[in-house]
């Protein structure tokens, strides 16, 4: 076994065992308080495995009517954000490239608010609301990919997304986008306003069962797939033409890329909105740590992302209790200031 | 034949770059492609590459037609080093060099490693390996990247005992730019080296003494066309080379060299003797 192999396996262990601690936390605290120990006790206690930990009658119901399925969402579509960064970066071949801020995000939020009107237009989806989430998931999928597609094209120059033209390509795309939705506000009746209000807000407060069922194999596809291709990603750090040369089918990889990097990014703007920046600085940590071979990368990026979302939506449901912030400030509180600081480190080198 | 090529021409955009080449080269060849700034020299290597896959006519490598051959067919038939590689982010050297072993396994077997090892060891880069890409100098970095098409190539963790011909190709774009005089040499070494167990090594160089000192033949590029292709006796004379490059030399024996030196000529003349030097002053 060599340095790179039990690197790999001892990130991945820490970030498996930090993203437990997070989740029994995170599922602990709230207006009902349950110890780690009791959390864990409920849960196994389905399993049939009971624990002698005392805990109260009800707090069975709260943990798994309330406190999981939005545990597990936030596990969830942090994970998909983090995949979704360092894929995109690999494939950009730019630490710059996050799905927010080149437009990706911005994409599917078009699509999921065009989404969410026709479905007040149709009544077919009312009783179902697993079909709901379905469909406003390949929406945003449908909206991400398009914009994906649009910015890859744009930016791309001699096999090579030029990173200012990827950003001002991301910004002109993201106005574009939010203009439709705009538009869309603008000619939406009352109920459907209510409806896109509702959705903007970019809150994992909605989680129930139903949007983990609806964002789950959007992101668990992705999850799979995408660490099988960080040894072909890897190569593409080379160069499109040098990842020819050495095996690697680049045209194949780059729309397997695309396809499961959006897929994953659109899941979580349809269930929680926006939410920027964790793609950006989770697969930028996880670099400076194990280094840049995508096959640490990729695992690590969705590990690291599921417990800085959990983190992020653990603090903004308690420190302003018993309201809540919107997810998406805090992951911008953090995300905005790591970002100016990445430029100011690497402008010689990143944006040259 | 390893490589026939077979009347091929391409455009690029509107201008067309190469015009009807025609060229064969067997195994255990060391053919030096030369020419002027924008002969065609690197878009011939490109379209043998497998990069341009539009132009006309045929290539065939160890006989299979390069358009129907799979990417893995060809990764494993032929290794190119680049010119201008840009790699910025901070793979270690041995990471980079594992890289070449791609085609035949995902994840290392222990004779991937060995062969890494021993490509590592070969371009004098081994005690480099855990630096990162990023920090190594320009000729460094080349020695790197030679080390990673090295192990792209190799079957065996050795030079000698394996019998290449008909099955291993090697591409070089300008391979030496950058490095310094022993590790060009040592480079050049290695293709020779490469050449006698039985690959076919095609290199695009800009020096004559590293194209005559090392080619088994030569090939002359003009205006996207061969002008002349032959041994290097019969190529470096100084017709051909004011032709192509619109400079005048003298071709030059020496006792000590079994190859043909060639010297750059000042444009009224050569070798003035010193009372024609002092004349001039006067």
């Amino acid at each position: 076994m060599n340095v790179s192999n039990i690197k790999r396996i001892s990130s991945i262990t820490i970030l498996s065992i930090l993203l437990l601690i997070v989740i029994l936390l995170a599922t602990g605290t709230g207006a009902m308080h349950m110890s780690p120990l009791q959390v864990l006790a409920i849960l196994l206690d389905k399993a049939g495995i009971h624990l002698p930990v005392a805990y109260e009658e009800n707090m069975p119901g709260v943990l798994w009517m309330i406190r999981l399925p939005r545990v597990v969402l936030s596990v969830l579509i942090g994970a998909g954000l983090g995949l979704a960064g360092a894929s995109l970066q690999g494939l950009f071949r730019n630490p710059l490239a996050d799905p927010g801020l080149i437009g990706v995000s911005s994409g599917a939020s078009m699509a999921a608010v065009v989404m969410i009107m026709v479905q007040n237009q149709l009544l077919a989806f009312e009783h179902t609301p697993v079909l709901n989430y379905y469909a406003l998931n390949l929406a945003a999928f449908a909206g991400a990919i398009i914009t994906t597609l649009l910015i890859f094209r744009i930016a791309r120059s001699g096999g090579q997304a030029v990173i200012s033209t990827l950003l001002l390509a991301g910004i002109a795309v993201r106005a574009l986008c939010e203009s439709v939705t705009g538009m869309m506000t603008y000619l939406s009746n009352d109920q459907q306003l209510r409806s896109i209000t509702f959705w903007s807000l970019g809150s994992l407060g909605g989680a129930n069962w139903y949007t983990v069922a609806g964002v789950a194999p959007f992101i668990i596809i992705p999850m799979i797939l995408l660490p099988r291709l960080a040894p072909a990603l890897n190569l593409l750090a080379l160069g499109e033409r040098e990842a020819m040369h050495s095996g690697v089918r680049v045209p194949r990889l780059k729309a397997l890329l695309i396809v499961l990097a959006t897929m994953a990014v659109a899941a979580g703007v349809a269930a929680a909105g926006i939410i920027g920046f964790i793609g950006l600085i989770v697969p930028h940590i996880v670099r400076q740590i194990a280094g840049p071979d995508n096959r640490i990368l990729i695992p690590g990026a969705a590990l690291s992302g599921a417990v800085l979302l959990t983190i992020a939506d653990l603090l903004c449901r308690t420190i302003v209790a018993p309201t809540e912030l919107p997810v998406g400030i805090i992951t911008a509180v953090i995300g905005g200031p790591f970002f100016l600081w990445l430029i100011i480190k690497e402008k010689r080198t990143l944006l040259a | 034949m390893m490589l026939h090529v077979n009347d091929i021409s391409l455009s690029l955009g509107k201008a067309q770059i190469l015009r009807n080449i025609s060229m064969d080269a067997a195994a255990g060849e060391l053919c030096v492609i030369m020419g002027a700034n924008g002969a065609g020299k690197s878009t011939l290597l490109k379209v043998i590459a497998g990069e341009h896959m539009h132009y006309q006519g045929h290539v065939l490598l160890a006989g299979n037609e390069l358009k129907s051959m799979p990417v893995a067919a060809q990764a494993s038939t032929r290794a190119v080093l680049s010119q201008q590689l840009t790699l910025n982010q901070a793979f270690t050297v041995a990471e980079v060099a594992n890289m070449g072993r791609f085609v035949y396994s995902t994840h290392l077997s222990s004779l991937d490693k060995e062969i890494v090892t021993y490509a590592l060891k070969t371009m004098q880069v081994w005690n480099l390996r855990d630096r990162t890409y990023p920090t190594l100098s320009g000729g460094q970095k080349q020695r790197v990247q030679m080390a990673r098409v090295l192990a792209q190539l190799l079957e065996a963790p050795d030079l000698h005992t394996t019998d290449y011909a008909g099955k291993k190709m090697l591409l070089l774009d300008e391979p030496v730019t950058g490095m310094d005089i022993l590790h060009q040499q040592l480079s050049l070494q290695l293709a020779t080296t490469l050449a006698a167990s039985g690959v076919l090594v095609v290199a695009v160089l800009h020096d004559f003494q590293l194209a005559a000192a090392f080619a088994s033949r030569l090939l002359l590029l003009k205006d996207g066309t061969i002008y002349a292709q032959g041994s290097v006796e019969e190529i470096l004379t100084p017709a051909h080379i004011k032709n192509c490059f619109g400079v005048d030399v003298a071709v030059l024996e020496h006792p000590h060299c079994h190859y043909p030196l060639v010297v750059t000529a000042a444009a009224d003349g050569l070798f003035k003797s010193p009372a024609e030097e002092a004349i001039n002053v006067l």
